[in-house]
């Protein structure tokens, strides 16, 4: 329940939101429960996802763009050596803030693979991609993560 | 610093410190109360529904108990499966079907609780189509079990059939063209295994769960 609760809050970016997403999940869940092959976990959460981009279609679809599976993963951006994260210095609130900022597609296997600890099979099963794209997104999503924090961390030195 | 150590450094940042919303309690009351019930339940005195609902949270409870459990051992039904399957093919590979050739359940389950610790259910179903053939002695799970041997048409059917121990929910798998269903009845687990079509391999699941039930 806190894993779909989780993934529900971090991709509405909204409490009751995410409350009613669960609950949509949940109710179709009690519904085809018969459908219930193997792990119940995946595929609940698979549920939950499905609920949460019904939403964002219905809610947010300017965050949606991009989402296509056809179309192109985001252009590759110049390798460079990334210089250290100050995480010392980072504190809690840019992290969530930049973690929200995140399109859709990056956040969500962000948030399942490093908070719910899934398997790739599971994460691809649940985002209804390849394998070879889930991983290819994370990678891509920690870096475009780690990008704004630096740019956060940036602005919020020249405020100060 | 390397791309790896960066990845890393980012896993771990948000592993540590990004917030993690648990489900609030409220939540839990909510899907309660949105979950269908009807006219009777809700008329019931408080104390009934309180006891609904505690049953409700036992079971979600079961569920992400059984989870969870499952995810920590994914391999035990999967070697059973296969332990299952290996028997079942050598058995027909070979000559050696059955250790006792009888029809008759009164001559079978003697033999197997003589050399067992366990007495297992023995039906003969040739009346629902399924003819008892005999029995053999396997090992499974460092154990040895029985197997009730059946035939349907041109189609041998092997019942394993030891006491229930771990999951016992039922299963069925098809692995190499064979069919294969799980399930437990009586404080036994039960797997049948065979070339046989899975509606007439379920039919025989149903049958000898009923038979067991009923001694």
């Amino acid at each position: 329940m806190d894993a779909a609760y989780n993934l529900a809050r971090w991709l509405t970016r909204n409490d009751q939101d995410a409350r009613d997403v669960v609950q949509e999940a949940s109710l179709r869940a009690y519904r085809f429960l018969d459908g219930l092959r193997g792990d119940a976990k995946p595929w609940f959460l698979t549920l939950v996802r499905n609920a949460c981009m019904t939403w964002l279609k219905a809610n947010r679809p300017a965050e949606l763009s991009g989402m296509d599976p056809a179309a192109p993963e985001l252009q590759q951006v110049e390798e460079e050596t990334p210089e250290t994260l100050a995480l010392r210095a980072l504190d809690r609130r840019m992290l969530n803030e930049a973690l929200a900022a995140l399109p859709a597609q990056f956040r969500e296997v962000l948030i399942l693979r490093e908070m719910e600890d899934l398997p790739y099979q599971d994460i691809a099963r649940i985002t209804a991609v390849p394998i070879g794209t889930v991983m290819s997104r994370l990678s891509r999503s920690r870096r475009l993560l780690a990008d704004s924090l630096r740019a956060i961390t940036r602005a919020s030195e020249v405020r100060q | 610093m390397t791309r790896d150590e960066a990845d890393k450094e980012i896993s771990a940042a948000i592993r540590e410190h990004a917030d993690y919303h648990s489900a609030p309690a409220s939540l839990a009351d909510d899907l309660m109360a949105a979950l269908p019930v009807d006219e009777e339940t809700t008329q019931r005195p408080r104390w009934q529904r309180w006891l609904a609902q505690g049953a409700v949270m036992a079971g979600v409870a079961l569920v992400t108990w059984a989870a969870t459990m499952g995810y920590l051992r994914p391999g035990e039904d999967e070697r059973r499966a296969d332990e299952v399957l290996a028997g079942h093919v050598r058995a027909t590979l070979g000559k050696r079907l059955y250790d006792v050739a009888s029809s008759d359940q009164h001559a079978v389950k003697p033999w197997l609780s003589a050399r067992l610790p366990y007495s297992p259910p023995v039906a003969d179903l040739s009346a629902q189509g399924f003819e008892l053939l005999g029995a053999r002695l396997d090992h499974v799970g460092g154990q040895a079990v029985a197997v009730l041997v059946y035939k349907r048409r041109q189609h041998v059917i092997d019942a394993y059939v030891w006491p229930a121990r771990g999951s016992t929910a039922e299963l069925a798998l098809k692995r190499d063209g064979f069919n294969l269903a799980r399930f437990a009845a009586s404080d036994m687990a039960f797997w049948l295994v065979s070339d046989l079509n899975r509606n007439e391999l379920d039919d025989l699941a149903r049958l000898l769960a009923r038979q067991a039930d009923a001694l």
